[in-house]
């Protein structure tokens, strides 16, 4: 059967044309604990938000030679929550002028039928992964600092193994296209956690 | 004359009006120091201590203004001293001086240091005057010598600790581990779903082989001889890769024989 028409670019227009503009780094397990003392010294006056997630990815190969990506993630720490359906687009790294790693991305959130809703749409999960960590703001932006974890038996958190001795540390702000001065504030806060962590605008097609 | 004396009233009235402010914000932050000590917080004591400072700072400009007479020139005298309790004094000093006798007076109006400081401040200048220019200029030498080798091993404190934190903080992240986490969040590398099998993987390679190279295969024999046993002939040496799949590339050659004979014969 022929894959149904899926174009690879998102919507544009209307409200639904974000992007999200990213930093990354990492820390060591023996460093979290200054960093997120400095996040909490740092960010929005909250109470410390922890967080634990399960997210897979799907593909739908069509007749482009790039699959359809989406993720679907689902937290394990609070049940009944909706489920929270992210497309990504491709990250552009842009010059040295750009501070900060721009893709397009859409979010939704939906219930949790969602993972029989992509497969019957002729989507297949090519990957899994649980995300457990902590959560700040600051403003618009977000610091994500958590751990990444290989799920061993799919579809569950049991049993999930640390990929790394390291937490995954991700800067973001979803804003509408074009608000390139909020790279500058991304990059400004980012240059307050060095030498701690040191965030990047990694392109991950560099990593393939 | 009239008018500088006017100057004086007015700048006086401000200066008194400067330091009762100051003096309210002392007994506010006295009270708290004693009363609530409990539930008082760093954050709060800062407050204070900040107010402290504006209200200080306050003064000196005012003191240093330029329509402020000079103070130091004028002269107070007392003009009538009396053992009795006077009310008014009472209520100007908050009951701090019920009388203003010859016995307070000269503390309360005194323009010099205490006797006892000023005894030491004569000792030590006369200790000062008698030692000759050359030992005073030895001396200083060797304050210099104290207070620059000082500096020195403060300043050599400060870069060794920032190298050190500087070395500690090397360690706090490693850009291999960034990289992988990266990529694991990105594309799912070194994530274990991703090779053996999972619940799409069999279906994934079933596809591909089905839509990429066996019936291409197939069609080409196909297109070569047309005549249906020799395809099933050709077709079972092919078919030795033994899939189950073969049946449904089967069926596809098939139907694509079925459009394509009219065009061939």
């Amino acid at each position: 059967m022929e894959a149904p028409p899926v174009t690879t670019m998102p919507v544009t227009g209307g409200t639904i044309n974000m992007m999200e503009y990213l930093l990354q780094g990492s820390i060591l397990d023996q460093g979290l604990d200054s960093l997120l003392h400095r996040l909490r010294g740092l960010c929005d006056n909250m109470e410390p938000e922890t967080f634990a997630d399960h997210e897979s990815v799907y593909l739908l190969k069509g007749q482009q030679a790039s699959p359809f990506v989406l993720r679907a993630r689902r937290p394990l720490d609070r049940p009944g929550s909706p489920w929270h359906l992210r497309y990504l687009g491709q990250p552009e790294a842009g010059d040295r002028s750009r501070h900060t790693l721009v893709r397009n991305c859409v979010d939704i959130a939906t219930s949790e039928v969602l993972p029989e809703f992509l497969q019957e749409m002729g989507f297949r999960m090519d990957h899994e992964f649980i995300a457990k960590g902590h959560l700040f703001r600051k403003g618009v932006m977000k610091i994500a600092v958590f751990k990444v974890f290989r799920v061993l038996v799919a579809g569950t958190a049991e049993g999930a193994e640390p990929l790394s001795l390291s937490y995954l540390v991700e800067l973001s702000v979803v804003a509408p296209a074009g608000q390139d001065s909020i790279a500058d504030e991304v990059r400004s806060f980012a240059e307050q956690l060095k030498p701690l962590v040191q965030l990047e605008k990694i392109d991950p097609k560099r990593l393939m | 004359m009239q008018r500088e004396e006017k100057q004086l009233e007015t700048s006086l009235e401000t200066l008194i009006a400067q330091v009762s402010d100051i003096k309210n914000s002392l007994v506010a932050f006295i009270h708290k120091l004693e009363n609530e000590y409990e539930r008082l917080t760093w954050p709060s004591v800062l407050d204070n201590f900040a107010l402290l400072t504006g209200q200080l700072n306050t003064l000196n400009k005012v003191l240093k203004n330029e329509k402020m007479p000079l103070l130091k020139n004028q002269v107070i005298i007392p003009l009538l001293l009396s053992p009795d309790r006077d009310e008014e004094i009472m209520r100007l000093t908050e009951g701090r001086v019920p009388v203003f006798s010859h016995e307070v007076v000269p503390d309360h109006l005194r323009t010099k240091p205490d006797p006892e400081v000023e005894e030491q401040e004569k000792q030590l200048s006369s200790e000062a005057a008698r030692i000759t220019p050359e030992v005073a200029q030895k001396q200083v030498q060797s304050m210099n010598k104290l207070c620059n080798s000082l500096l020195e091993k403060i300043i050599k404190e400060e870069r060794d600790s920032d190298v050190s934190s500087l070395r500690q903080n090397k360690q706090t992240y490693n850009p291999n581990d960034t990289n992988a986490l990266v990529a694991a969040v990105a594309f799912g590398k070194g994530l274990s779903n991703r090779r053996p099998p999972g619940p799409g993987g069999p279906m994934g390679a079933g596809q591909t082989g089905a839509s990429g190279m066996l019936p291409g295969a197939a069609s080409m024999q196909q297109m070569s001889m047309p005549p249906n046993q020799q395809q099933h002939m050709a077709g079972v040496p092919m078919a030795q890769g033994g899939q189950p799949g073969k049946m449904p590339s089967s069926i596809k050659t098939n139907i694509k024989s079925a459009s394509m004979h009219p065009y061939q014969r």
